[in-house]
């Protein structure tokens, strides 16, 4: 079976195993041909006899990554005016499933504008790191180094975002929720800082007014969406609790969030 | 110390072992060819060196047998002789002329020629990679490992994202990642040798002339991508955004 996966290292062959993840195999379609294309055509030898470990594992902590990606600018469009304006979303905020093999699945975002994506974390953080530099560089301290300290410096405000996000679940008795999902909530945070920064360079003052306009529509779209999260995953219902996780989840997106937006070379504040 | 190559042995008087043992041991062994063996004198047919040394093996003349054999001795170990060598460029795969066409391919933005681009190399990138350091180095900053790191990191963004749009028929392997990523840094190679001339300071002059370049490029970029890898027509706009960003750093480099 992997003999003839020699000369092609960047052609995705589906892998002969049968172990579907949540959302299928892993290791089909992209993933497989992101992993072996990466690794040339040893790829196959060092992965082909630890593939099945591998697998397992990774399908342990990591959904199929290739369901995130699945966008159009259609919904690029239409996700960010969710995530800049959410109160002007009209209509639900439960992700849409469909009875997959057997098992319930949602439906991949091209369809269901409520389904996470990764694409639009990427970008937002890209477009965050590159804002940052150019701001660096109008008041005149760029430097190389500078920016990849502020590279850092979003992705640790991403991991605590994302630390936040799961310890709200955990705490309520279920962190059921596959990762990737948190992680692409925890992203969006982004989309808002990119404007804020946008504006930041543009006129200096509607920063301060950006600011605290982005960190509320922030906390009101992690507020509707983790709701609707726990609704699902989490067993026993008690409202109170729920309520005052959620409110403390808004109300930290104003520190975290005024403290990546806070671009200045000393990286840490 | 006189250099004794390995010339067929020279008959001292007796040829005794001591004496053949003797111009053994004196007789360096050349770097890729083993000692030569005492019964040289049936001729060796794959010691290339025979037919100069041969004739310069004289006894009195090591020094020339040295000068005459060195000539072809030099010639890399199993060819006949120096000229019959590959020459040095195609030996290390850098293939000036390709290089020059890919070049010219990206100075218009607005026709894409993909063909040739099919062949992905590596030492366009190299080239336009240092000349990117080069002009930087006339600005006065230092910054040929920042480069290198950022080509490195984004062509692997860019490979990342671009898989992942394409989902199942995505084949855009990292080597052609690189080698687009690379070849459309032309635009910001000339960005830099325009900016040495336009006025420093943050003036809205090199922003205009920056954004054109970083157009230019994302537009070169995207395009080679689209066109040479499956699965990514639906998905052009996204793609170029992801290559805008790309540019818009290096362009960030140049301006500050």
């Amino acid at each position: 079976m992997y003999n003839n996966m020699g000369p092609q290292p960047g052609m995705p062959r589906p892998p002969g195993n049968p172990q579907p993840g949540p959302f299928g195999n892993p290791f089909t379609g992209a993933g497989s041909g992101f992993i072996r294309g990466g690794l040339g055509a040893y790829g196959e030898r060092i992965l082909g006899s630890s593939s099945e470990y591998v697998q397992s594992n990774i399908s342990r902590y990591f959904s199929d990554p290739q369901y995130y990606f699945q966008v159009n600018d259609q919904y690029v469009r239409n996700k960010l005016k969710v995530v800049l304006f959410p109160f002007l979303h009209r209509g639900h905020w439960t992700r849409i499933s469909e009875p997959v093999g057997g098992r319930l699945s949602y439906k991949p975002p091209i369809y269901d504008i409520n389904a996470p994506d990764l694409y639009i974390p990427f970008m937002a953080f890209g477009t965050y790191v590159v804002l940052a530099g150019l701001s660096l560089g109008l008041n005149g301290k760029f430097t190389p180094e500078a920016l990849n300290w502020l590279f850092v410096k979003g992705l640790v405000g991403w991991f605590l975002q994302v630390m936040l996000l799961k310890v709200t679940l955990l705490s309520l008795g279920s962190g059921e929720a596959p990762l990737l999902d948190i992680v692409a909530y925890g992203g969006y945070a982004f989309a808002g800082l990119c404007l804020a920064g946008f504006s930041k360079i543009m006129w200096g003052y509607s920063y301060y007014a950006l600011m605290p306009w982005t960190c509320l529509c922030t906390g009101i779209f992690l507020v509707k969406t983790m709701k609707r999260v726990l609704f699902a995953e989490v067993r026993s219902y008690d409202s109170s609790k729920h309520h005052y996780l959620l409110l403390f989840l808004a109300l930290v997106q104003f520190p975290l969030l005024i403290w990546l937006g806070n671009i200045s070379v000393n990286w840490l504040f | 110390m006189t250099k004794e190559f390995a010339v067929p042995p020279v008959d001292f008087s007796g040829g005794s072992t001591t004496g053949a043992n003797f111009q053994q041991r004196r007789a360096p062994a050349p770097p890729f060819q083993p000692p030569r063996p005492s019964s040289a004198s049936s001729s060796i047919p794959f010691m290339s060196f025979d037919a100069a040394s041969a004739a310069a093996s004289t006894p009195a003349g090591p020094f020339g047998g040295t000068i005459a054999s060195s000539s072809s001795f030099g010639g890399g170990g199993g060819y006949a002789s120096f000229e019959d060598e590959e020459p040095l460029l195609d030996e290390l795969g850098i293939h000036p002329d390709q290089i020059w066409k890919k070049t010219r391919s990206i100075l218009n933005p607005f026709r894409i020629n993909k063909t040739v681009h099919k062949d992905s190399d590596l030492s366009g990138p190299i080239f336009l990679y240092l000349a990117l350091c080069l002009f930087q180095l006339l600005a006065g900053k230092i910054q040929f490992g920042v480069i290198l790191g950022w080509v490195v990191v984004s062509s692997i963004f860019l490979y990342i994202v671009f898989n992942m749009l394409a989902g199942r028929n995505g084949n855009l392997n990292l080597h052609t990642c690189t080698s687009l990523v690379g070849y459309s840094l032309l635009p910001v190679v000339m960005l830099s040798a325009v900016s040495l001339f336009v006025p420093q300071g943050a003036g809205p002059v090199r922003f205009v002339i920056a954004a054109a370049f970083v157009l230019w490029a994302t537009r070169a970029c995207s395009n080679l991508v689209v066109s040479l890898a499956d699965g990514g027509e639906e998905h052009r706009g996204l793609i170029s955004y992801a290559c805008f960003l790309i540019y818009t750093l290096f362009s960030l480099l140049v301006i500050f």
